[in-house]
Order: structure tokens, then C-alpha cells, then sequence
């Protein structure tokens, strides 16, 4: 071989300079030997390996279905696709960009493009992603309980159905609230084909008051469309708009819309609320009223009396009574209702026609229907009829339903009397999972997980999204719609059916001039069209509808049934994320439990974890008891959805040693289900019932709660005269108004000593903003299911030992009958002067040159040092090794995130693979790296965008902006650990201006 | 016991002595090494059986409960978010504690001349070392994952430029640690050698000769091998001195370094060895006492060396009060309500049970040692040196987790309590230091014999005596 000389030296020099010249880089791959070395073997290996599982992938996208995936040459592995869909979590429809690596869907994000829920996604949306790879979802459809094939299945039940026509026998479709137009005319045509079907339409959280009132007050039965962003002034009764209500995530959005102390002018909604328990809308209100649910229709007939006579309405149709609102409070609120005719919003959550009416009625006084309520283009987010459905189970009861087909509802469970379907000679469930109804039905034929089948929603009017499958069946499943239609005669692919409904009533209402073809594509990429809302025949305000109330008499205690942000219905009560999902406002994991004002636990003599019987009715459930300071001291809560079938799944969940205790209760399920205590009242499915008995059976039942100390303040025996902690600051809205104009200059951090990183490049940093954070942990899971972080199960998370690295700390504040509540989102501070860094011996954790304080999984010995020396208390420890046993469910790994082993320390990474992720396109395309590109996970998913990740370095960023926000505080700054987060004061709506910024 | 108790008395010298002498007993030069060595020499009793096997179980118990919690995780223990150390490193702290009296009596009261700790020095020393052995187990135990534990070293490797972070305690403690062992184990050794020579005179040819032939490293016992042999253990001394204030230093810099309010105090380094010499005088104590009863050597460890051991605890104790009462008080005159609430959380807080023990243990007990009625009383000095570690190791959990469990913000705080598994372990500990000195006991001699010899009383005139008798 020739060799050649490099330099002049190497040519006169003796061999040994040769030598070293030939040996200088060979420590680097870039080393060219002859023939095949070690790492040219492995790179074959691997490159051959690696396409024969690509090659051996079944999971690939369906090919016709995404037109971005025709170009499989430009697909590259490890790269993300993000497919524009609708969420399925709940009828509230909000947009959805799945994310895909390599053929699987790996994580939900919220559509920034859809009208909406504007990027926001809730923890239900983010978790539900897990349901596609659940390993309990049924395979294959099942005749009695036994597997069995489509094909057969089909036959049975078509041969039955043809037998029921021509007997003309009633067959009844059960579904949850269609919002989906295929779905819907899919349903219509099934019940066509019938000579006597019909559809019914039920919600576990039903709505149904309000569609009746709007049908005596409107002529129509319509849900409106509530603009919180539009309103000044909100009166709520009862309705939890931002935690569980129709359409938390998009009622949040609009919610934090109104709610802007930043804005020039400062745009701040007066919100005030009457409820029962404390929820996470009451936590945000600015006003809070505690009234059981058999006062609020009184509060509101007087309320109406008032505006009625303020606004110079006939006010003579009911009499002024004493009520358990007081007087003046009552003027109060009149008097700011009416000072924003127009700009106001009441809104009624209570399962009441007549206060519903009322509820109206006030809106039609203040003239705030066309302005905050949408009538015109209302909303579909909630059908259900409450009435039908407790007609349907007296004609089941009587015996006279041939066939019933449930799509999406679990009656067995989440209805009172349920278990009348046992009685129906044909029962189909279309249940993806063997839940209470599908095991007594006589043949299941599992849905296929939305991300495996095309769909579609118009959730509000005009408002009309697609969902699109990233991924083929992983079962022999197959999607609702085409079950329906096939059995109704056709045999079209969920595709076709959705794309002829498309053809037929979407596009007929599309603004734009483009063709079918072009909208359809338009409409799949961006996942939303905006379309005109179809024609409401909605009538001028009927004001004979209104009536005076009957009162109802006093009671000593109501029971109160409500749903939990985490699961809002037994649906989600697979799914392990949600079942650790701490509630906002109690922060219990993996229970429900009857929740008791302290007042009344110390009446009743009941301690915490108390396990009491509730008796009702003729039923009964033991139940662990809550303290749940802000609850009125006459009301029992108990959550829905829980002691579900699917929980039971729950028994080997966490770490398994010596001393491990049971995730599950005595049942062997997680929780007890309340739902035998609903009935059905006025035609409308009552959350309440005053019958209550409450007896203390003496046994404890420990909870989980993931916070023991809920106030800023320390016991009191035991404070030095510090008066509460200064970690969540508080300041007022004429306070921020009145302050002199602080520089940015004013907050710089002058040091005697030079500063250990001089940050020249970026800085990254996050500002969260308190006031406009409700608490609904949506962030949590979005961080969960991000970052791979593992579910360890009930006794762990009593043993504190939750690894979420993002948490809400939830802190009480004044009076604990009726406590102001602060939500704060506690994560790694990455402190420039990061405690953690300093004492770790082997440097598994230290600082970049961008302000990130990393963790290295592979160097950590775990001597926990980091974690003890943290003043957030930021860090989370590895105790076991956490269950990744189930293969299917890793698939939801994010391949990005090393999933950590036993023994070594993790934490909050600033989503460092996404800043990675964004560094390295922007490099690509030789550019700099555009302000907001990259998103946390906790940022992307929050429906109130409270969160903001940026680039301190840069002061024209978002971040900059905010973190020079005269309402930034950092927390512990004392300290001097300098956290790169940043906290914007909760803004308090206080008429007065005393007391300090302090929250206490 | 009356002549235990009249110890100070006992002697009926005809030529009344200065001072009392240390070695009661009248005892010969062969008389010392007869009393030493035939113990060993013998067969162990039944006394020894039995604390042997009780060593042994609990040891075993250790080991049973280390093993599993290595395989499991650090789970197996009450650790929580909050809590991330509790009977770990108190456990760890409380060993090394212990370990210090070992070397204060060898080195530093060598350099001071106090002739008294010839009889205690040796199992003194002995006792250092199988406690530093046990303190030394914690950390590694202690990790998430402890087969890596020799990765807190800085040694060439090929990971690239990877290196140990020199500004973390826990590095530094890895240090102290290895180096206060390497000493005290080189003190112990070089202090052993003369009476390694007398055991290996007088054994037998055969094994034990050659063991006991090859450690006393050709010891003659001419004038030049003692000579040098002093210049030797001067300098050891010298050396070792430092380590004493050394090791506790930097184990309380483990806390002292921290931002935790509870742990971040400038007076922790003094109060930390105070503590240290505390806990390490009253095991002392409580060995010595069991050893002269079990081994019949009440005419070499006396009255006398209770009473000036006791003094040392007194005193001790005192500063370890004082440094009690300064950190409420710095706390208070801090201003800082962090700072503030923890000591009061520890006093009326949900551990004040743990406080109070500390308390009581560690300040209110000892106070009886200020009478000499006291001090003279053995069953009653034995029971107090038992108290007094109760109290050190309470103190130690109580620094640890109180600081802990209630920190900045009050979204974190959290419980602990032990699981089984901790306590095991604990008990293990005491197992692995128990069948260790039982062992020392049987085959090294827990009396220096040379040094003893050098300060038996009126030695000159015994030697006399034996000649005349001669």
C-alpha cells in the first residue's frame, strides 16, 4: 500500500514519529482499517436487525388513511409524526395531535389549531392513550362470555336481529352522547332498519336538566355553548365548569382567557361560587359559597327575583323568603350581575329542571344569551336524556326489550337499577373491555380503540373535527361504527363512512370555495373545520316557563355523588395513570371516599380513614371518610366510578416485597361504586338524596394522599411567630395597578462572588402562572406519560413515595369551613446554585452550560444525598424496581427517556429531550431556534396555559416577559439556590386591600 | 466488689505512694502475662459461648436483612421523598461515633502522658476499629446501588475524564473514613507487637507460634527494638491525633453543608466530636466493665479507670449540652422561621419522643456522675454507659430525620418509621461489632501487657521482693 507523507516531519522522522502520526486518532471511530472491524460488524448487524423487526412491524399506519404516510420514503425512523386527531376521553371532543415513533402512538398532545380546546388537553385526554395498549382490552368478540369469531358472531347476531323485525319486538341502542355525525347516522340507520328501535341517549354526568329547561325556555333541546372568556362577571352553582363539567378543557381555556391581570388593561372576571363540596372550580372562585344541593333553587329563585327586579322585570311570580344565602350577599351578587348585562354568565350544574330554568331565565334577564350563551350554535357535548333512560329500564324491567345494543356506556355500573339489563334476552355490548354490562351481555363485540379507527365530532355546532387511526387494530377489533352498520345491512369500512357523511353534511357547510377532495385533506391535516353551525330552531325566551319553586324542607345530611377530575366515569377505571392520579383538590390517590367537612367528622366523631357505612334508599357502602375543609358541613361527597370490574386488575400493581399492602379494597376493587345511590327524579338522574344515614363501623381504611400538611402555615404549637411560609404569594388586583413600575433591573441578582455559569448561549427557564393554574393535573400525566414514569401502586404513594416529577401542592389558606385554596406546581427548580449538585459524590448530577441541572441515570450510585439536600424536595428515588413486565404496555415508552433502574435518582429534565429534539431541527435547517418552539410536556398540556418554557437569555422571549412580570416571585429565593423557575403571584380579587402578599 | 470499691485503698504499702497505683494487685511482671495470656490460652467458658452465639445470631439477622434489601431495593426500608436517610446514617454516624474513643485513648492521652489508659487502650483500639467497620457498612448499604460504591474513590478509569466530585462530604467522608481506619488499624498493629512476641514466646511450636511468629515481626526485645519501637508509636500517635478531630469533622460536614434547616449550622464540627468522644467513653465503659467481670481482670482495669472515664463523659456530656442549648438558641436569634420551627418541631413535634430520650440520655443521666459515689458504683456507671449510647443514637436520628421530615415546604412533609428490615439491620450492626470483639477477646490480648508493665506500682520494689524470695 502507498503510503503518503502528511507533513516534513513525518517524512525525514524515524519510524516512531510514523508510528504516532498513524495512531493518532485511534481512538476515534473515524479510524479506516482494512476489512471489517468489530464496529463495522455491529453497525451491519444492527442495521440488518433493526430492518428486519421494521420490515416484521405490523403496527404500521393504516396506508390510505394519512395522506403524509404515502411518502414512506420520507418517513425516517426516530423521528416523531404527529397525526391531527379528536379526543375520545369524553364527549367534549378537543383536538388532539397524536404523536408517533416508529409506527406506534407514544403520547396525546392538545391541538393548538382546534378552536376549542386551543392546545390544551386534560389528564384524562393525556392517559388515554394508555388504553390502546392495555392488555385487558378485549381481543376478539365474545358469545356468553366465550371467544369467538367475527364472522360467526355477526351471523348469530343478524340472524336474531332479522327474527326481531319480523316479530316486530322493541330493540333499544344505549349510547353514551354522540357527538360524532358518522356515529350518529350510523345509529339512525340502524334504528331505521328496525320496525319498532329507537335510540337512547345516556351520560354517567348527565346534563340532562339543562337540554329540558332550554326545551321549555328555548323550544328546543339544546345544550348552549358557555363563553367564559366573554363573561365578567360568572355565577356558578354548583358546576365544576373547570374540573368536570361538560368541557373542562374548554371552559378552562376560555376561563383563564377572562382572566388576565397582565393585560393592558387588566381583564379580570369576577367569579363566584355556590356549591356544595369543594371542587376545583371553587378553588379558583373569588367568591365561594357553601349551599347543600337542596338550597341552590331557592338562592337562585331569590337571585332571579332580584335581578328580575333590578332589570325591571315582572318580579311578582315568586316571593321574597329567607334562604340560606344571606341578604346582602344575595344583593351583592344581583347588584354585579346586573352592573354586566351582557357580559355575565350563570351557569347551573345541579341536576334540577326547575332551577335550571331559573338558571335560564336569570341569563334571559341579564341578556347574556347571544353574547355568553350560544344558542345559536349550541353544543353537543352533553345528549343525554334522562327521562328516556328511566323509561328504558321500566320497559326492560317489564320485559318488553327484545334486543338492547350498548356502544360506550357501562349501564350495569354507572345507572341505578342497572341491573335490569340482565333481563335482556339479546344484550350486545360494544364495550373494548369486559366491564359490568359486557359480562352479563350475550355477545361483546369490542370497539377498536380510537387511535386504531377513524371517527369523527362536532362537538359544539360549526365545529367539526376528525379522528384519524395512527395505528392498524392491534386485535380483532373492530370500531363501533362499523359494527353498527353492518349489522343495520352495510358493509363499509369506518373510512368510507366517515368520509360519505363528510361528503354529504360537513362540507355542504364549509365556507371555503375548495372542493370535497381539498377539504377533506384540509380537514385531516389541520384535524378541525370550521363549518356553519347547522340551523337551531330555537325560539324567543318563553317566560311562562318560569315558575316559583316548592321548597324543600331543611335536611341533616345529603348525600352528594360527583366525579372526580381524575375519573370522571368509570370508563377510565382501567387505566393505572388516572387511578394515581392525585385529585386536585383532596390530593387522595387510588380511592374514593366520602368526604366530610371537619365540623361535621367532629359531630359525627369520624377521624380520617375511618371507614363509615352510607345507607340510602335501601343501600348501603362502606366507604373510608375525608376531611374536606370548604365542604358544606351537611354534605356526604362521594365520588362516582370507582369500585369498577376493570380495577381488579389493580391487585399486583407496585413493587412486590415482604411488607408490600394491597392496592385494592376489601372487594378486591379500587373504591366502592355509589352509582346505586343515583334514581331518577322530575325525569332527571338526581346527584343527591337527603335519606342519608352515616354510621361509623369502626374499621380504618388508610387513604393516599399524597400531601399530609395542606396549609402554608406550621401547627400552631409549634410556630415560632413566622406566620405562614412565604411559598405561594398572593397579591391584589388594585395592588398590581397602584405598584410603582419596577425595572427588570430591580430583580438582578447582584453577588459578591462571580457567578459559576455564565449562561452564554441559552438559558432555559419556566414560569408558572399561579393565578391562572386551577390545579387540574392535566401537566401531571402529560409529565407522566412524557417522561415514562412508572405507577408504583396505593402503598407506595402512602408510603410517599409517588414518583411524578411534576406535582401540584395544594395549600389551604384562612378559615378551614370556607379556605381560600392555592394550586402550585412543584417541580426541579434547576437552581443555578443547585443544592443537589454540590453534594453528590460521583457527579451524576450537575449543571449545563444552558441552565439545566441534569441527572445522569447511568452514574448514579443513590445515596439519596441530592434528594435530602433539595429544598423543593424536587427529586424522586428509584425504591424498587418498578414493573415494566407488561410488553404491551411499554409500547407507550417514550424512546427518548431512559426508563430508569432500581436505585438511582430522577427529576423534572426541563423535557430536555424535546430541547434536543428542537436544537437538532433547528440546526438542520440552519436557523435559530424560534421562541416557543420547544414546549414542555406540562406547558403543551395545560388547557389554561399557566405554563411557560423559553429561553431566559433571550429577553424578547415569552419567558422573558414573564419572568419580568411584576407578579414573579421565585420560591425559597432566600436561599440563594436561584431556581429557573419562575412563580406570578395568584391575583386576588379582593374589593379591600388589606392584609399582606403572604398566603397563609 | 468491696475491694473494687476500696480500690483506691486497697493497697497496704508500707512506703505510702504518691498517687495511687493503677495496677492493683501486687502484681509481678510474669503475674501480668500469666493473667493475659492463660485466658486466651484456655478454653473459652460458657459465658463466652453464649454471648458468641448471641453475637452471631443477630448477626446473621444483619446479614439475612442486608441481603435482602440489596436484591429488593432501598425500598425495603421506611425511606420516603422526604425522609431519604433515617436509621442508615444515624446508624453510620452513631458507629464512627463510637469509634473515636479508641484513638482519643491511644493517641491523645498517649501524648498527654496519662498513664491510666494503659489497661483500656488496647480493646479501646480494638473496639475503634471493629466500629468504624460497622460505620463503614452503612454507606455502601446505604446506596441505591452499592455494587457501585467503589465508584465514590478516585481512582484512573476508563469512562472517560471521569472523576469523583471533590466538593461533595460524602467524597470527603469516604476519605476520612478509609484513612481514620488505615491508622487506628497501623496504631493497633504497631501497639500489638510486643505482646504479639510474649504469646509467640510462650506458645508451643506449631501453628500458633508461627501466626503469632510472623506478626510480631522478629520482635527480640533487646534495647534497640524497644527503642525504636517508641519512636514508632510516638509518631503514630502524633499522627493520629489529628484524625480524631478529623473524622467527626467531616461527618457532621455531611449535614453542616446542606441548605436543610436542622442540618445547616456552623456548630456541628465541634459538637459532633464532643458527641463522638461521648458515645465512644461510654462504650468503652460498657465493654471494660463486661470484659474485667467476664475476663477476672478487675486488678487491671480498676476503679480508678471507671472513675476517670466517667469524668471524661461528665465533661463531654456537658458540651454536648451546651451545643444543644446553642442551636435553639441560634435558631432563635436567627430570625429565620425555618430554622425556627424545626427546633421547636423537634422538641413538640411528632419525633419529641426521640428529642426527649436524646435529652434525657444524653444531658439529665449523666449528671449522676458528678457524685463519686456514683462513679464508684459499677452496675450503676454500666447502666448509665448503656443510657448515654441510647441517647447518642437518638441523637443522631434525631438530627437526621427531624431536620427531614419537615423541611421548606409544607407540601412535603412526611412521616418515617422503620421497617423491620431497618431494624434488623441495626441489630445486625451490634452483632457484626459483638462477634468481632468476642473473637478479639479470645485470641489477641485485650490488655497491653508491655505498657502495663510499665506503670505497675512500686515495680522496682516487687522485683525486689521476687528476688529476695528467689
Amino acid at each position: 500500500m502507498m503510503t503518503y507523507w502528511k507533513s516534513i516531519e513525518e517524512f525525514e522522522g524515524g519510524p516512531e514519529i510514523r508510528a504516532r502520526a498513524e495512531t493518532e486518532f485511534e481512538d476515534t471511530p473515524l479510524r479506516i482499517t482494512a476489512g471489517p472491524d468489530r464496529r463495522g460488524f455491529l453497525k451491519a448487524a444492527g442495521f440488518a436487525f433493526a430492518g428486519a423487526t421494521l420490515s416484521g412491524c405490523r403496527q404500521a399506519p393504516v396506508e390510505k388513511a394519512i395522506p403524509l404516510l404515502r411518502q414512506v420514503e420520507g418517513m425516517s425512523p426516530g423521528r416523531p409524526y404527529y397525526y391531527a386527531s379528536t379526543c375520545s376521553g369524553c364527549p367534549a371532543g378537543c383536538g388532539l395531535l397524536t404523536k408517533t415513533r416508529d409506527g406506534r402512538p407514544i403520547k396525546l398532545e392538545g391541538n393548538a389549531e382546534h378552536p376549542l380546546s386551543r392546545g390544551g388537553l386534560c389528564a384524562v385526554g393525556q392517559a388515554s392513550i394508555l388504553s390502546l395498549y392495555d392488555g385487558l382490552r378485549l381481543k376478539q368478540p365474545l358469545r356468553h362470555g366465550k371467544e369467538a369469531r367475527w364472522d360467526e358472531v355477526d351471523a348469530e347476531i343478524a340472524a336474531q336481529f332479522d327474527r326481531i323485525r319480523k316479530e316486530k319486538r322493541a330493540v333499544r341502542i344505549l349510547t353514551a352522547t354522540i357527538a360524532s355525525p358518522t356515529l350518529n347516522a350510523v345509529v339512525r340507520g340502524f334504528v331505521q332498519s328496525f320496525p319498532n328501535a329507537q335510540h337512547i341517549v345516556c351520560d354517567p354526568q348527565s346534563a340532562s336538566p339543562i337540554l329540558e329547561s332550554h326545551q321549555l325556555t328555548h323550544g328546543a333541546r339544546i345544550l348552549p355553548r358557555y363563553r367564559f372568556d366573554k363573561a365578567e362577571v360568572i355565577v356558578s352553582f354548583d358546576a365544576d365548569f373547570l374540573g368536570t363539567w361538560i368541557s373542562p378543557v374548554e371552559f378552562t381555556q376560555s376561563y383563564s382567557a377572562g382572566r388576565q391581570p397582565d393585560a393592558k388593561p387588566p381583564r379580570m372576571s369576577h367569579h363566584t361560587q355556590l356549591e356544595s363540596r369543594m371542587s376545583v372550580t371553587g378553588s379558583k372562585a373569588d367568591r365561594r359559597y357553601r349551599l347543600s344541593p337542596g338550597e341552590v333553587p331557592q338562592v337562585i329563585e331569590q337571585l332571579a327575583l332580584r335581578v328580575a327586579r333590578r332589570t325591571g322585570a315582572a318580579a311578582d311570580w315568586a316571593k321574597d323568603a329567607p334562604v340560606a344565602l344571606a341578604t346582602k350577599e344575595l344583593d351583592e351578587l344581583a347588584e354585579r350581575l346586573v352592573s354586566a348585562r351582557g357580559r355575565s354568565l350563570v351557569v347551573c350544574g345541579l341536576a334540577d329542571t326547575g332551577a335550571q330554568v331559573l338558571c335560564n331565565y336569570l341569563n334571559h334577564l341579564l341578556g347574556n344569551y347571544g353574547t355568553t350563551l350560544d344558542v345559536e350554535a349550541p353544543s353537543r357535548q352533553r345528549q343525554g336524556d334522562d327521562r328516556a333512560v328511566a323509561r328504558l329500564l321500566e320497559e326492560i324491567a317489564g320485559g318488553k326489550v327484545a334486543a338492547l345494543v350498548v356502544p360506550g356506556v357501562n349501564p350495569l355500573a354507572d345507572l341505578p337499577g342497572g341491573d335490569v339489563l340482565r333481563r335482556v334476552p339479546l344484550l350486545v355490548s360494544l364495550s373494548p373491555r369486559l366491564d359490568e354490562t359486557a359480562s352479563v351481555a350475550t355477545y361483546v363485540c369490542p370497539d377498536s380503540d380510537p387511535l386504531e379507527s377513524w371517527g369523527d365530532t362536532e362537538a359544539v355546532s360549526g365545529i367539526a373535527s376528525l379522528m384519524q387511526p395512527a395505528v392498524q387494530t392491534l386485535a380483532q377489533t373492530r370500531p363501533a361504527v362499523e359494527t353498527l352498520a353492518r349489522w343495520a345491512g352495510g358493509q363499509s369500512a369506518a373510512y368510507d363512512l366517515v368520509r360519505t357523511t363528510w361528503k354529504r353534511e360537513i362540507h355542504p357547510r364549509s365556507t371555503g370555495k375548495e372542493d370535497f377532495e381539498a377539504f377533506w385533506r384540509k380537514s385531516l391535516h389541520d384535524g378541525v373545520a370550521a363549518v356553519r353551525p347547522q340551523n337551531t330552531a330555537v325560539k324567543p325566551f318563553d317566560v311562562k316557563a318560569v315558575r316559583p319553586l316548592t321548597p324543600t324542607p331543611a335536611q341533616d345530611l345529603t348525600l352528594v355523588l360527583y366525579s372526580k377530575p381524575s375519573i370522571p366515569d368509570g370508563r377510565h377505571a382501567y387505566n393505572p395513570w388516572l387511578q394515581e392520579l392525585p385529585d386536585p383538590v383532596s390530593k387522595c390517590t387510588w380511592d374514593n371516599y366520602a368526604c366530610l367537612a371537619p365540623s361535621t367528622a367532629e359531630r359525627l366523631k369520624v377521624k380520617e380513614g375511618d371507614v363509615v357505612r352510607l345507607e340510602a334508599g335501601g343501600h348501603s357502602l362502606e366507604l373510608p371518610a375525608l376531611l374536606q375543609p370548604g365542604q358544606h358541613e351537611k354534605v356526604i361527597a362521594v365520588a362516582l366510578g370507582y369500585g369498577r370490574k376493570e380495577s381488579a386488575r389493580f391487585a399486583g400493581v407496585g413493587p412486590g416485597w415482604l411488607f408490600r399492602r394491597p392496592s385494592l379494597g376489601e372487594k378486591g376493587l379500587v373504591g366502592g361504586n355509589a352509582s346505586s345511590f343515583l334514581r331518577f327524579e322530575d325525569g332527571a338522574l338526581r346527584y343527591w338524596r337527603s335519606d342519608l344515614r352515616l354510621t361509623d363501623t369502626g374499621k380504618l381504611h388508610p387513604l393516599a394522599l399524597t400531601q399530609n400538611h395542606h396549609t402554608l402555615s406550621v401547627p400552631k404549637h409549634l410556630d415560632p411567630g413566622g406566620g405562614s411560609r412565604p411559598i405561594v404569594q398572593e397579591t391584589r388586583l388594585v395592588e398590581l395597578s397602584n405598584v410603582r413600575r419596577e425595572t427588570a433591573a430591580d430583580k438582578s441578582e447582584e453577588d459578591l462572588w462571580p457567578r459559576d455559569h455564565p449562561f452564554t448561549g441559552h438559558r432555559w427557564a419556566l414560569a408558572v402562572d399561579l393565578s391562572a393554574c386551577t390545579g387540574c393535573s392535566a401537566c401531571v400525566v402529560a409529565c407522566q406519560v412524557e417522561n415514562n414514569i412508572p405507577v408504583v401502586g396505593k402503598d407506595e404513594v402512602i408510603r410517599n413515595r409517588e414518583m411524578h416529577w411534576l406535582r401540584l401542592d395544594r395549600y389551604y389558606s384562612g378559615d378551614p369551613t370556607a379556605p381560600q385554596v392555592a394550586h402550585q406546581p412543584m417541580m426541579c427548580q434547576q437552581c443555578e446554585h443547585a443544592s443537589c449538585e454540590t453534594v453528590c459524590p460521583v457527579l451524576a448530577t450537575v449543571h449545563s452550560e444552558e441552565g439545566l441541572n441534569q441527572q445522569i441515570y447511568n452514574r448514579c450510585v443513590g445515596t439519596r444525598y441530592c434528594a435530602n439536600n433539595c429544598a423543593f424536595k424536587a427529586r424522586r428515588f428509584n425504591w424498587f424496581e418498578y414493573a415494566r413486565e407488561d410488553r404491551l404496555a411499554n409500547l407507550v415508552l417514550n424512546p427518548d427517556v431512559t426508563v430508569r433502574s432500581r436505585g438511582v435518582m430522577e427529576k423534572c429534565t426541563f423535557c430536555v429531550q424535546r430541547i434536543q429534539d428542537a436544537k437538532i431541527e433547528a440546526k438542520r435547517e440552519r436557523r435559530a431556534l424560534r421562541d416557543g418552539e420547544i414546549q414542555t410536556a406540562c406547558q403543551q398540556s395545560c388547557p389554561a396555559q399557566a405554563i411557560v418554557f423559553g429561553d431566559w437569555n433571550d429577553p424578547n422571549s415569552r419567558l422573558s416577559k414573564w419572568m419580568n412580570s411584576l407578579r414573579r416571585y421565585r420560591v425559597l429565593e432566600e436561599i440563594n439556590v436561584r431556581p429557573s423557575v419562575g412563580y406570578l403571584k395568584v391575583v386576588r380579587q379582593g374589593e379591600t386591600n388589606e392584609g399582606g402578599s403572604r398566603h397563609g | 466488689m468491696a475491694s473494687v470499691v476500696g480500690a483506691n485503698t486497697a493497697v497496704t504499702d508500707p512506703t505510702p505512694l504518691l498517687r495511687p497505683p493503677l495496677i492493683t494487685g501486687k502484681k509481678r511482671l510474669s503475674q501480668v502475662t500469666e493473667d493475659i495470656c492463660s485466658a486466651m490460652e484456655r478454653r473459652p467458658g460458657l459465658l463466652w459461648w453464649l454471648a458468641f452465639l448471641a453475637a452471631l445470631s443477630a448477626l446473621v439477622l444483619g446479614v439475612a436483612a442486608v441481603s435482602y434489601q440489596i436484591a429488593t431495593g432501598i425500598g425495603t426500608w421506611g425511606l420516603n421523598t422526604t425522609v431519604g436517610w433515617a436509621f442508615d446514617i444515624t446508624n453510620f454516624v452513631f458507629w464512627i461515633g463510637i469509634g473515636h474513643a479508641g484513638t482519643l485513648i491511644s493517641a491523645i492521652l498517649f501524648l498527654f502522658r496519662q498513664r491510666w489508659r494503659t489497661s483500656v487502650n488496647r480493646s479501646a483500639e480494638a473496639m475503634t476499629l471493629f466500629a468504624v467497620m460497622c460505620a463503614g457498612l452503612f454507606p455502601v448499604i446505604h446506596m441505591g446501588r452499592p455494587w457501585l460504591a467503589y465508584w465514590i474513590f478516585p481512582y484512573p478509569n476508563f469512562r472517560g475524564p471521569l472523576w469523583i466530585n471533590f466538593r461533595s462530604p460524602l467524597a470527603w467522608d469516604a476519605f476520612a473514613i478509609s484513612t481514620y481506619f488505615l491508622i487506628s488499624l497501623t496504631f493497633w498493629y504497631v501497639g500489638l507487637i510486643p505482646d504479639l512476641a510474649t504469646i509467640r514466646d510462650r506458645a508451643q511450636p506449631g501453628l500458633r507460634k508461627r501466626i503469632f511468629g510472623w506478626f510480631s515481626l522478629g520482635w527480640n526485645g533487646s534495647y534497640r527494638t524497644w527503642q525504636r519501637y517508641e519512636v514508632v508509636y510516638l509518631l503514630l500517635a502524633g499522627l493520629a491525633t489529628p484524625l480524631v478531630v478529623s473524622v467527626h469533622t467531616i461527618v457532621s460536614w455531611d449535614f453542616a453543608t446542606s441548605v436543610i434547616p436542622g442540618w445547616h449550622a456552623t456548630i456541628f464540627p465541634p459538637y459532633f466530636v464532643a458527641g463522638a468522644i461521648f458515645s465512644g467513653m461510654a462504650m468503652v465503659l460498657t465493654l471494660m466493665i463486661i470484659a474485667r467481670k467476664v475476663m477476672h481482670l478487675e486488678d487491671y482495669i480498676t476503679g480508678r479507670h471507671i472513675d476517670v472515664m466517667c469524668k471524661l463523659v461528665i465533661v463531654t456530656s456537658g458540651i454536648v449540652a451546651l451545643a444543644y442549648g446553642t442551636e435553639f438558641f441560634t435558631a432563635q436569634y436567627s430570625g429565620n422561621q425555618y430554622e425556627q420551627f424545626v427546633f421547636l418541631n423537634r422538641a413538640m413535634g411528632p419525633f419529641a419522643w426521640a428529642y426527649w430520650t436524646m435529652v434525657s440520655c444524653n444531658v439529665l443521666v449523666p449528671l449522676l456522675l458528678w457524685f463519686r459515689r456514683v462513679r464508684a458504683n459499677i452496675p450503676a456507671v454500666f447502666v448509665i454507659s448503656i443510657l448515654v449510647n441510647v441517647g447518642m443514637w437518638f441523637e443522631r436520628f434525631v438530627i437526621i430525620v427531624t431536620s427531614l421530615h419537615r423541611d421548606y415546604l409544607p407540601a412535603n412533609w412526611a412521616n418515617y418509621s422503620p421497617t423491620a428490615i431497618e431494624i434488623a439491620t441495626l441489630v445486625g450492626s451490634f452483632g457484626l461489632f459483638f462477634t468481632c470483639f468476642l473473637i478479639f477477646c479470645r485470641i489477641l490480648p485485650v490488655i497491653a501487657m508491655a505498657e502495663v508493665k510499665g506503670v505497675l506500682a512500686r515495680h522496682g520494689a516487687l522485683a525486689a521482693e521476687t528476688k529476695e524470695v528467689a
